[in-house]
């Protein structure tokens, strides 16, 4: 295990993970992306991680079903994965809840939070 | 990377979000409704929508969010798909369109009222009509407040008190919290104790913990909730605020709130249920692709990638990357010395006896497989040009009343960006060319026994290394009449010139010449098709018109499928070898004597089934003196031309046509007219390209070329 903190962005959209990688990797974290589920899970069948930041609405794998097939599988089962989404409805954060997501950020994201959270979530 | 690149990556995502929303609203107009199709529309706009909050474009956001409520209820099946809405999804893309312009301008964001209005109408139009599921969402994003604590969220909430500075409160009066966790408040990744501690950030002293319910080890279950507590809370501490930590992890956490309450009883749950059976259990649709294939994807990629040594940016992470094109040129640039340098290597070897062996065509193969990677890696398809046409048809539409249906063929068609890029201007001309010119109005489309709606057909395709762009219209065709008594009146040909069909349709190409009687404010103002010819001979390539009266026009533009290497004749003047670039050439022929007739004592006329043009001999052009210049001892190459249509050019020969890659004259040495570059040939030596356009303007005396 490394000291720093290694995360996994997954979002479809280029400038979504523009964003969260500077945030990020600012703040002395290990930034990878993914632009979807599936290429999410093709980089954590290979790869270590921390904490997980997922998007909900990808194409080809959402996040509801990239959460469902990481809390599935042996290697990260247990890692924290926060959702990252303008989603907001009580709806979906119980199917978010129920497929094993940790936590819910909302975007428009605020840094400092967005931080905190991760900080929160990585133990 | 800085914010403002963000940005742009931002901007160039819009783009990409606008025109998948266009093709999914197409494909939802010609019938295809289905779940995808909405599903993709929707995603286009939350997308952007996503980004305009985290760049803090309050309005673009706005906008977006009432559109994503619209398609989230058309999603939900709350708002039928009818004709009329999608003509709303429709409008609403522009207006969004304009907003993103706006966005990325900094200029005033559109009036949008109007259509919120209609959106909003069309949404409680049926929302009497269907069950409401869902709460409806803040209609006010949160942008200005930054956090969007609006949306209720736990995480967020929650951190503003944890990132505030706390002072503890000196305040004795406390409220207490009563909890237990649940035997699922370890899974999901979630560490009870970091909540614990949360409580302890808001303030929370413990107060009691209830150590009872802990059983002999023997039969001690680490993932279940034995533990229960009290915390005592600040009196300023909001009930929603302990509340939030726990929000989120919902039935896992009892949570007892009040001085009459207690540490809610202890509930030993069943054996900890697999993950995924339960989640597969609350959730079975959760994504577009079945569970299985999922898991394929997942089992295939980890046979596939040997799992020493990945590094985080593994190749699998991303689907696409971005490069500057600075790089990517340089890399086409230096493919293009490689091809030249293998044909030297070749010819070289021949000349010393080698040749024909398995390393040489080996090296040939590679360097042919090396030049179609680097420029595939630039190609994109046409849809990105053609997917920008319905919005302007429907501008169109707006402004001249003329309803046109779009046909669109071989979208996936592959070019250069650089072409693709530099095609959108002519296109567009082109389009507004045939909607205003072209089609008819309705009532003459009915007289005429055509369907009142005008068709617009769009295609594209690849026919021998070029590609092929046809715009055709089923509109009136060029009234070749007027074309003519117009040109004459402009003085463009003289009134006696003889003009075939095509000649004559050439004539709108013609600088300064404009048929329409009323100039529209569509077309432009008669700068437009000389304009047209000039951006499409810029990317070399050409336009050609096919017209019937009655029934139609057109447009055929031949571009190449690069502009880093072109196609070129190579032929022998003399002792010179020149490239004639393949662009221009129509025809070669080695001509009977009988086809060239001499015309005074220096030129020469060759007829080519019927028509007369003029010869022009390269060796005059050149100044060469030696060999023969009869015009039957060597070869004609009939060539088109921008200005003085065609005329045949006379060599000695042609040694090949091969690609070559471009060197311009004028940075390594000075322009010289008549000549558009040099080129390094496969033997070191260097050829000039004739600038056909420039060669023949300057060659025939200005009265010929009118005629001609």
């Amino acid at each position: 295990m490394s000291s720093t903190t290694r995360i996994l962005t997954v979002d479809d959209s280029a400038s979504m993970r523009a964003l969260l990688n500077h945030a990020l990797s600012t703040n002395g974290f290990e930034v990878a992306q993914a632009d979807d589920g599936v290429s999410a899970l093709e980089w954590l069948a290979v790869n270590e991680v921390d904490v997980v930041i997922t998007d909900i609405n990808m194409p080809r794998l959402d996040g509801f079903g990239l959460i469902e097939q990481v809390r599935g599988g042996t290697r990260h089962r247990d890692r924290p994965i926060l959702v990252l989404t303008t989603e907001s409805s009580d709806e979906k954060k119980a199917r978010a809840r129920a497929a094993g997501a940790t936590g819910w950020i909302v975007k428009p994201f605020d840094t400092e939070k967005l931080v905190a959270a991760v900080r929160r979530v990585s133990h | 990377m800085t914010p403002e690149e963000i940005q742009q990556i931002f901007f160039v995502e819009c783009e990409e979000s606008l025109a998948a929303a266009e093709t999914g609203l197409a494909a939802c107009r010609a019938g295809t409704q289905d779940s995808d199709t909405v599903n993709a529309v929707f995603r286009a706009i939350h997308s952007i929508k996503g980004g305009a909050g985290a760049f803090g474009y309050g309005a673009l956001q706005a906008y977006t969010h009432t559109f994503e409520t619209l398609l989230s209820d058309v999603r939900e099946g709350l708002v039928a798909i009818a004709p009329d809405l999608i003509d709303l999804l429709l409008r609403a893309l522009d207006t969004l369109a304009d907003h993103v312009t706006a966005a990325r301008e900094c200029a005033e964001a559109p009036d949008d009222a109007g259509l919120i209005g209609e959106m909003e109408a069309a949404m409680a139009a049926n929302a009497g009509s269907a069950p409401k599921a869902t709460p409806e969402p803040d209609p006010e994003p949160a942008i200005d407040s930054g956090a969007g604590d609006d949306f209720g969220l736990d995480l967020d909430a929650l951190l503003d008190d944890l990132t505030a500075d706390f002072v503890p409160s000196p305040t004795p009066a406390r409220w207490p919290v009563h909890l237990r966790m649940r035997a699922g408040a370890m899974r999901n990744g979630s560490e009870p104790l970091l909540m614990l501690r949360d409580i302890a950030a808001l303030g929370g002293e413990c107060t009691h913990c209830d150590v009872s319910q802990v059983p002999p080890l023997d039969s001690f279950n680490p993932s279940e909730g034995y533990l229960g507590w009290t915390y005592a809370l600040p009196a300023e501490t909001p009930e929603d605020a302990v509340r939030d930590i726990f929000d989120f992890i919902g039935d896992d956490c009892a949570l007892a709130i009040g001085e009459d309450e207690d540490i809610p009883a202890f509930e030993p749950g069943e054996t900890p249920v697999p993950v995924a059976a339960s989640a597969a259990a609350v959730v079975p649709a959760a994504g577009p692709v079945p569970a299985e294939e999922n898991q394929a994807v997942f089992a295939t990629s980890t046979a596939a990638v040997p799992p020493a040594g990945a590094v985080p940016a593994s190749p699998a992470a991303g689907q696409s990357i971005r490069i500057d094109l600075f790089k990517l040129d340089r890399l086409i640039d230096l493919v293009g010395e490689l091809v030249i340098a293998q044909a030297m290597l070749v010819q070289r070897l021949e000349g010393v006896g080698i040749s024909a062996t398995d390393e040489l065509s080996l090296l040939e193969t590679l360097t042919r497989d090396i030049q179609e990677s680097a420029m595939s890696i630039r190609a994109q398809p046409i849809s990105s040009v053609f997917s920008r046409v319905p919005r302007i048809l429907r501008d169109l539409a707006a402004s001249t009343g003329k309803h046109v249906r779009l046909e669109v063929i071989g979208e996936t068609t592959e070019l250069d960006k650089t072409v693709i890029e530099r095609l959108g201007e002519p296109l567009t001309h082109l389009i507004r060319n045939a909607v205003d010119h072209g089609i008819e109005s309705a009532e003459q489309r009915i007289a005429a026994g055509k369907s009142p709606e005008g068709t617009l057909t769009l295609s594209a395709e690849h026919r021998s290394g070029r590609i092929l762009i046809a715009i055709g219209d089923d509109g009136a065709g060029i009234n070749r009449e007027r074309v003519l008594a117009k040109a004459i009146e402009k003085g463009i040909i003289s009134p006696e010139a003889q003009l075939t069909a095509e000649e004559i349709d050439n004539l709108i190409f013609a600088p300064g010449f404009s048929t329409a009687q009323v100039v529209s404010n569509v077309s432009g103002r008669g700068v437009g098709m000389d304009v047209v010819r000039q951006n499409v001979k810029e990317l070399g390539g050409r336009i050609t018109i096919d017209s019937i009266e009655g029934k139609g026009t057109t447009f055929t533009l031949t571009l190449p499928l690069t502009l880093a290497i072109s196609d070129g004749m190579i032929v022998d003047v003399g002792d010179q070898t020149l490239v004639v670039p393949l662009a221009h050439v129509v025809e070669s022929l080695r001509p009977a004597e009988a086809d060239v007739q001499g015309l005074g004592s220096s030129r020469a006329m060759l007829n080519v089934r019927g028509r007369f043009i003029p010869v022009i001999s390269l060796r005059d052009a050149l100044g060469t003196v030696q060999g023969a210049t009869a015009a039957a001892e060597g070869v004609l190459i009939v060539v088109d031309t921008e200005s003085a249509g065609q005329a045949a050019l006379l060599v000695d020969n042609i040694c090949d046509q091969r690609q070559f890659v471009i060197k311009s004259l004028a940075t390594n040495f000075r322009a010289v007219e008549g000549v558009a570059g040099a080129t390094i040939l496969g033997d070191g030596r260097v050829a000039l390209i004739v600038d056909v356009d420039g060669l023949v303007a300057c060659a025939l005396p200005a009265q010929e070329r009118q005629a001609a």
